[in-house]
């Protein structure tokens, strides 16, 4: 009994979901070209020669981005535990967000979010 | 000041805006935590502080993109003095501190400031090296400093988890540093099997903690310590269990310090790193590595004697068996200096398993000379350059009439491969004669035997070298380029030491006597 609402929230959200695509499918209008219909895979082709060669900037992108994701996701627990905590605590993450902010500033000044 | 500050984070309007309402004093109970940490406070905070100047002036326009290599290497120098500074003036009494985690004591505190000083004499000796071979990254400097933070974090680590966090963060810097050339396949190929081989043996360190852990459900040494001291191993079930877990241990340990079988990295990545980086591997972690694993066995050492002592004398003599025949081969100069450093390890074990107050002592005393030895040695590889060789790894021929082109050089080099040697008047000679009387005190006279035979053997490679640089005659004469001052004063610094040690040995006997004792 203690787990009805979350099997309400199930149905609803399937529910929810059929509505909105099916009601995209029936109602839109669909005028397909070969653009619109081709796989969407950031800027390769899908189907060719798995071994060629790609960008290296693809992998610098990839690593800021978990880098600098995983860092921001240790900001939830402690903002939720925020009352429970000692000062030092709260000094601890005002460091720890300050070396981020440095790294982001390297990464920056560095140019390795420049694309071209 | 940092009582002050805390009472004035207890008075500020920040505690009642953030709710906390500790009941703890906290200014009292972090004080002395917070002092003992000022050096990794002091060296952290820089390193931030040096990152952004550099990249802002780097990569600034007005300025036209400067190079700053040079101007940052004084700088890192500057740092790494005040942080020597810094450890000097706390004082010093045993602390844990940081739930345990992080101890405070004697040695750890010198084991510092041996660490600092020999980093700050291998950036001066590199200076004209890291400038030669156009290394224009200021990282690589700001990721020596990294480097010598997660050393100083190993050393005064008192908890598995610690130990493990602070070398990784050291070994991350080392394998950058050695892919640092990043135009040269050598160098990232060296980069790439040092991280390699280097992640696979943090594995094995990860997997005997986990082991570890899932046996006594903690990870702090100080509750090992309670654990097993004074209880008989031979009716604990899990004593076997307990032996695997410590031999995954020391098989990183191994890896780390590249004793043989697992040494086969170690001559790869020092030949072809660049110069300077191999400069940095070959003298400053092995002292951090030593001291932190010479803390985790030490705990264990009293439970698990005779199969630690028999694995020990094992890689031990392996280390000097493999250093000293395979290193009669080698042509080029630093592939020959790693295999001298994989037999000196082997010493080093020697010492280690002989499981006593002399035995930890001689351990340091041999670390110590060995590290002021191959700060002379590596000197001296790095102002052997004509014109032909200037960015060239350098061979043994390279050597060549050195003795006519240089004297004072050539006498330098004969110096230093003496000591290494351990011939009588000079320092490597008290090294080794300590490390072998503390074999024969705990009664090990086979390895102390084979090790002493195959010093007889390594000897012959160091004479051979000598042989060249004095009796015989290059075709072409070939003037040097003139040796450049700050590595000349520290060559004769160092030949200083290695004779004068025959005066007056008192310092570092009574300072290694100090190191050990905090140990037992």
């Amino acid at each position: 009994m203690d787990y009805f609402s979350i099997l309400l929230l199930l149905f609803v959200s399937i529910g929810l979901a059929c509505l909105i695509l099916g009601a995209s499918y029936f109602l839109g209008v669909q005028l397909p070209d070969t653009e619109k219909s081709s796989v969407y895979e950031c800027g390769f082709d899908p189907y060719e020669d798995s071994r060629n060669k790609f960008d290296v900037r693809f992998y610098l992108i990839a690593i800021l981005f978990i880098i600098f994701d995983l860092e921001v996701l240790f900001l939830f627990p402690w903002s939720v535990s925020l009352s429970y905590l000692s000062s030092m605590g709260f000094w601890t993450m005002m460091d720890f967000l300050f070396e981020l902010t440095v790294g982001f500033v390297y990464v920056w000044k560095i140019g390795a979010l420049e694309w071209e | 000041m940092i009582t002050e500050f805390y009472t004035f984070f207890e008075k500020s309007p920040f505690k009642s805006f953030l709710g906390l309402n500790t009941t703890m004093d906290f200014s009292l109970v972090h004080q002395n935590c917070f002092k003992m940490f000022l050096p990794e406070i002091f060296l952290a905070t820089s390193i931030l502080t040096l990152t952004l100047y550099s990249v802002f002036i780097g990569s600034s326009r007005n300025l036209g993109y400067p190079l700053i290599i040079k101007n940052l290497n004084k700088l890192c120098i500057l740092t790494l003095f005040i942080t020597f500074l810094i450890i000097n003036n706390s004082s010093v009494f045993s602390l844990l501190a940081y739930q345990n985690t992080f101890v405070f004591d004697l040695l750890s505190s010198n084991v510092k400031q041996i660490l600092v000083v020999a980093t700050i004499l291998s950036l001066v000796i590199s200076e004209d090296s890291v400038v030669r071979q156009q290394i224009n990254n200021f990282e690589y400097l700001i990721l020596i400093l990294c480097a010598v933070l997660g050393l100083m974090f190993l050393v005064s680590s008192y908890d598995t988890l610690s130990l493990y966090l602070a070398i990784e963060m050291q070994s991350l810097c080392l394998y950058v540093l050695a892919a640092s050339k990043k135009d040269s396949s050598l160098s990232t190929e060296a980069g790439l099997k040092y991280f390699i081989l280097g992640s696979f043996s943090s594995a094995l360190l990860l997997f005997g903690i986990s082991l570890l852990y899932g046996i006594t459900g903690t990870t702090n040494f100080d509750n090992f310590h309670l654990l097993f001291s004074g209880i008989g191993f031979d009716n604990f079930s899990f004593a076997p269990l307990i032996e695997k877990a410590l031999l995954a241990i020391s098989a990183a340990f191994f890896f780390k310090i590249a004793a043989a079988p697992f040494h086969m990295w170690s001559p790869d990545v020092y030949e072809a790193s660049p110069t300077s980086s191999t400069v940095f591997f070959a003298i400053v972690p092995k002292i951090a590595l030593f001291t932190a694993f010479l803390r985790i066995f030490q705990i264990f050492l009293s439970g698990f004697e005779e199969i630690f002592v028999i694995v020990l004398i094992f890689f031990s003599l392996c280390s000097v068996i493999v250093g000293s025949f395979v290193a009669l081969r080698q042509k080029r100069l630093k592939r020959l200096l790693a295999y001298s450093s994989i037999s000196h390890v082997g010493y080093l074990l020697l010492a280690f398993s002989s499981n006593s107050l002399e035995g930890v002592q001689s351990l340091y005393f041999y670390l110590i000379i060995y590290m002021l030895t191959s700060l002379c040695l590596w000197s001296i590889v790095l102002s052997l350059n004509t014109k032909a060789n200037l960015t060239k790894n350098k061979t043994l021929l390279d050597l060549g009439s050195i003795s006519h082109s240089n004297a004072s050089l050539g006498f330098t080099t004969l110096v230093a491969f003496f000591s290494l040697m351990g011939v009588p008047p000079l320092a490597g000679f008290f090294a080794k004669i300590e490390v072998f009387l503390s074999a024969l005190g705990s009664s090990l006279y086979f390895p102390a035997l084979i090790a002493i035979l195959s010093s007889v053997v390594s000897s012959f490679y160091y004479v051979r070298l000598i042989k060249t640089m004095y009796f015989e005659k290059k075709e072409e004469e070939t003037s040097c380029i003139p040796v450049n001052h700050s590595c000349s004063l520290i060559m004769s610094l160092c030949l200083f030491f290695l004779i004068y040690f025959f005066v007056n040995p008192n310092f570092f006997l009574l300072l290694t006597q100090k190191m050990a004792l905090c140990l037992f």
